[in-house]
């Protein structure tokens, strides 16, 4: 069973988002912040990570980059998933190594799970 | 003695004309020292009640003269500013090192931004000067600390605004989404009609949020953030896709008669060009209801630019309303009964695209036959 691992502050999107991904036959696995975020990214050695930005504490560009310059986990892909979604937001976020940028308004919920199969794949 | 007295008398009258030609000349000498005592004054009083810091420099860039606005700028006195050179300038509380640096690289500067420390930023320009004598540079500074201030709170603002706007929106549309697929259990068709109803109307607001933030980004004026050389070809064709679905739903017949040789590229902003064709082609399909609904886009090359084309079959703009048809929340008074979706920016934020391109946006159109919009994007920026 593959792991997702969600990082997102706001109770609802972060339970909505599990339960799609649960209903589908993904362990979906939740972090409310930053901090919980790289902790569980080195815990739980999920397959794929979707990551909001603004976060309480670190926000999601730090937690990007400390991610990529961890060796011990820095080839877990990263899914930003955030509702920021300026130019300089989203070439900043590839710049540190995301995988892609998925602005959460303009996705539905299948639609997220379409991108992280085709990450997956 | 009567030749003499003769003489005598014709030399005093040459004297006299001298005396008064002399005095002529006097006169007009102390008129021309008027004169440029007064050049003098007005000079001296435009440079003392200039806003922005003038320092004008001799040709071994020793300052001269400098305008009071220099010493604020500065944080230094005249007395410490006048007679050195420019190189040599310091400050006890600035680091006055990035703005010397310019000068020091290039004669000719042309409103260049040079941050001073975190609350100071300076926009400086300089000329040199060549009065046959006179040779020497003009420098110009102006403080735009308060202006970037200003436009960086105005875009953390945007980016908060749209962000926390977004953030429930979002859980509506993902809640209604799982919902109508059936994730959480089956709906009769009576629901399912009401909560796609809800599902459009979230999304219509979902979309205002991103024609508001483009707008805004507009309006800052750093709009084209990415130039590249690119096919125009593509940009519509990805276009067309993103639009498969609604053109399938409005069954409307849209073609994109591609010429047979591919044209030159064009510098274009993808993400802003893509953004001008959907406004265009969403605004033809909107508009074109009949069941003998007809868009067609084209391309056409002139001798140094690139014409894009589509044309609808739809209900067209009234006449009267053909001049105000790009003002921000503008909408044609026969399409806002029809048509209730549309916030009046598309056609702005459109025409504002084209032009940053340096292209132009124009248009056909007759009531009830349909319309024609055109814009040019010229191969040389």
């Amino acid at each position: 069973m593959k792991k997702i691992l969600i990082i997102e502050d706001d109770k609802f999107l972060r339970e909505l988002l599990g339960k799609k991904l649960s209903s589908l036959g993904y362990n979906a696995v939740l972090a409310v912040d930053g901090e919980e975020g790289i902790e569980k990214i080195k815990s739980e050695t999920p397959d794929i990570v979707l990551l909001d930005l603004i976060l309480p504490g670190i926000n999601g560009f730090e937690v990007l980059e400390k991610a990529k310059k961890d060796p011990a986990i820095n080839e877990v892909p990263i899914i930003i998933l955030s509702n920021l979604g300026q130019s300089e937001d989203i070439e900043k976020g590839l710049r540190l190594g995301a995988k892609d940028f998925l602005v959460k308004a303009h996705f539905t919920p299948q639609e997220i799970v379409n991108k992280i199969q085709m990450f997956l794949n | 003695m009567e030749n003499l007295d003769q003489e005598i008398e014709k030399k005093e009258q040459e004297l006299r004309k001298i005396r008064s030609a002399f005095l002529n000349i006097l006169e007009d000498t102390e008129e021309a020292k008027n004169q440029a005592i007064e050049e003098r004054n007005k000079t001296l009083a435009i440079i003392n009640n200039f806003s922005d810091g003038l320092l004008v420099l001799d040709n071994e860039n020793t300052v001269e003269l400098i305008s009071p606005s220099v010493e604020i700028l500065l944080k230094q006195d005249e007395d410490n500013i006048l007679g050195k050179s420019v190189f040599k300038l310091s400050s006890k509380e600035l680091n006055l090192r990035p703005l010397i640096d310019v000068l020091k690289k290039k004669k000719e500067i042309y409103r260049k931004e040079i941050e001073i420390d975190g609350n100071l930023l300076l926009e400086v320009s300089s000329s040199s000067f060549d009065f046959g004598e006179k040779k020497g540079t003009l420098v110009i500074i102006h403080d735009v600390s308060r202006d970037r201030l200003v436009e960086k709170m105005k875009t953390e603002f945007v980016s908060i605004a749209a962000h926390q706007l977004r953030t429930p929106l979002s859980a509506i549309k993902w809640s209604l989404k799982m919902i109508l697929d059936g994730d959480v259990g089956k709906i009769n068709p009576e629901q399912k009609d009401l909560l796609e109803k809800t599902y459009y109307s979230n999304e219509r607001m979902i979309g205002l949020i991103n024609d508001l933030l483009n707008v805004t980004r507009i309006e800052e004026g750093r709009f084209l953030y990415k130039p590249e050389k690119m096919q125009l070809e593509g940009v519509i064709v990805n276009a067309l896709q993103d639009f498969e679905e609604t053109i399938k739903m409005k069954k409307v017949n849209v073609r994109f008669e591609k010429l047979k040789k591919l044209l030159p590229p064009v510098i274009i902003d993808e993400e802003k060009m893509s953004l001008a064709i959907h406004n265009l082609l969403d605004n033809a399909l909107k508009y074109t209801v009949s069941e003998k609904g007809e868009i067609a886009i084209s391309l056409e090359e002139k001798e140094d630019s690139i014409i894009f084309k589509i044309k609808d079959n739809g209900v067209g703009i009234p006449k009267n309303q053909h001049q105000r048809i790009f003002t921000k929340f503008f909408r044609g008074d026969n399409v806002i009964r029809m048509e209730t979706e549309g916030s009046g920016l598309g056609l702005y934020t459109t025409k504002n695209i084209i032009e940053s391109h340096k292209g132009k946006i124009w248009f056909e159109s007759d009531e009830g036959k349909g319309t024609t919009f055109y814009f040019s994007l010229p191969y040389k920026v």
